[in-house]
């Protein structure tokens, strides 16, 4: 908008047919919805009722199917934070756009992280016998999971969107280093957390397939949230900015009548 | 050029700039639990991690330091405790001992299981216990479904397990 | 006697953890959509771009 443009009340709409019901839709993300929806319902199927109990673990391997997802989507969140974050600083590619799939994606991760701690804390519950312990893995992981709740904070605050989004991206750049170091933690000490399971083929039948289902409807999932958030975060800024001609162009108003 | 200070009338529409103080107070949040994070990892970090078999032998596993240490449960040693704690041994590598705990361990723990006991070793000569604070089962990165045939030969290898430890 | 615990003890840990992962990634969603129908009718189709 520029500065000429008339100045927008809040409180008006621009464009009344804009309130529709799915605003942030498009007729991809809605495939992707109803894709992420079928991919859940199949994970409570697999996952709770047609895979088998584990020899040892019995019914608490089934926490598996959700933890395990969670935690790598959380990684992939963070990664890609980190990867839109550095498109951001690089000059040529310069766009509000990667700071917002940077946010965007950050906050997902946190969520997906959240997820993975405390299933992880249930699942240690029943395995272990513990919620929790001051293990190389669950402390490196806790530590990530604060380490971008700070970045979502830093995101909040205040100052310019460029400001921002050069700040943020500092910061994701730094934070991202982090994910290797969680990742790696069950080889680098003598951790109480399994190493991994998918890798080493120590996983086979329904029960790798349960984890697969997981793992792609989480996928789907978290693509569909990314998106709708990038640009829930867009219709912010261009809120924002509203708010910002509107007060610019008072100034002038004001201005030209001295 | 009139320079006086001007009148500040608020708008309706004008939004006044909010102080960021929620971010700024989650910042403070997120510092002070960064913080708690790496005080306490680094010092349950100082436990060393033993081996049943490296209690008195290697650096770190002294008698009467705190340590984690770890072992197979055997089979046949598990009791109950008078004020509802547990005995069991726990053996590693051919060398075995007693331990003793507070409170019952939970989890999947079970006789022929690796567990990780926290605490510290406490007598002298042969009549060493290890009078541990917390039972932490280690289960592997291995799945299988369970099914007869499997019980079948997992109760096998239990009754193994005192020789394996 | 070892008390472990058994399929029946495990299950609410396990309910429990499909629960909490559902609801908040559903609550997490559902905030978000309220959000953008919230302001869509505020932006400028210019700045929605995707519609």
């Amino acid at each position: 908008m520029t500065p000429t443009d008339t100045p927008t009340s809040d409180t008006s709409p621009i464009d009344p047919a804009a309130a529709v019901r799915r605003p942030t839709g498009t007729a991809f993300t809605r495939a992707l919805g109803v894709a992420s929806l079928v991919g859940i319902v199949w994970l409570v199927l697999f996952g709770l009722f047609l895979s088998p109990n584990d020899a040892s673990q019995k019914a608490g391997v089934r926490i598996l199917y959700i933890h395990v997802p969670s935690a790598w989507l959380a990684y992939l969140a963070f990664i890609v934070t980190g990867v839109s974050s550095a498109a951001y600083l690089f000059k040529r590619t310069r766009s509000l756009t990667w700071d917002r799939i940077a946010g965007a994606s950050a906050e997902v991760g946190v969520l997906f992280m959240g997820v993975a701690l405390i299933t992880g804390s249930l699942w240690g519950r029943i395995s272990w016998g513990i919620f929790w312990t001051w293990d190389s893995r669950l402390t490196t992981t806790a530590f990530l999971f604060v380490t971008y709740i700070g970045y979502l904070a830093v995101r909040g605050l205040g100052g310019s969107h460029q400001q921002r989004a050069r700040r943020s991206a500092i910061i994701a750049l730094l934070a991202v280093l982090e994910v290797p170091l969680v990742h790696f933690s069950v080889k680098w000490w003598r951790p109480l957390h399994q190493q991994e399971s998918v890798a080493e083929g120590k996983l086979s039948g329904l029960m790798l397939f349960s984890l697969f289902v997981g793992i792609v409807s989480f996928t789907l999932l978290y693509v569909w949230l990314v998106l709708h958030r990038q640009r829930v975060l867009a219709m912010e800024d261009s809120l924002d900015d509203q708010g910002l001609d509107q007060a610019l162009a008072e100034r002038r108003a004001e201005g030209a009548q001295v | 050029m009139d320079l006086s200070p001007r009148e500040v009338v608020p708008t309706a529409q004008a939004k006044p700039r909010k102080r960021p103080w929620a971010a700024i107070a989650v910042l403070a949040v997120v510092l002070i639990g960064g913080s708690v994070l790496v005080v306490k990892f680094l010092t349950n970090a100082v436990d060393y991690y033993c081996n049943v078999d490296e209690v008195g032998v290697k650096d770190g596993c002294d008698v009467g330091r705190n340590i984690r240490i770890q072992g197979v449960v055997q089979k046949d040693t598990y009791a109950k405790g008078d004020s509802g704690g547990a005995n069991f041994v726990i053996a590693y590598n051919g060398v075995s001992m007693p331990v003793s705990v507070g409170s019952e361990p939970s989890g999947i723990f079970q006789e022929c299981i690796p567990v990780v006991v926290r605490g510290k070793v406490a007598g002298s000569g042969d009549d060493l216990v290890f009078e541990g604070d917390e039972v932490i089962v280690k289960h592997d990165n291995e799945y299988d479904a369970e099914n007869q045939d499997r019980l079948a030969q997992s109760n096998a290898e239990a009754s193994e397990c005192s020789q394996k430890g | 006697m070892i008390a472990v615990m058994s399929t029946s003890d495990q299950l609410p840990y396990v309910v429990a953890s499909y629960v909490v992962t559902l609801g908040a990634i559903g609550a997490y969603a559902w905030r978000m959509l309220a959000r953008a129908r919230k302001i869509a009718a505020k932006v400028p189709p210019k700045d929605r771009p995707w519609t």
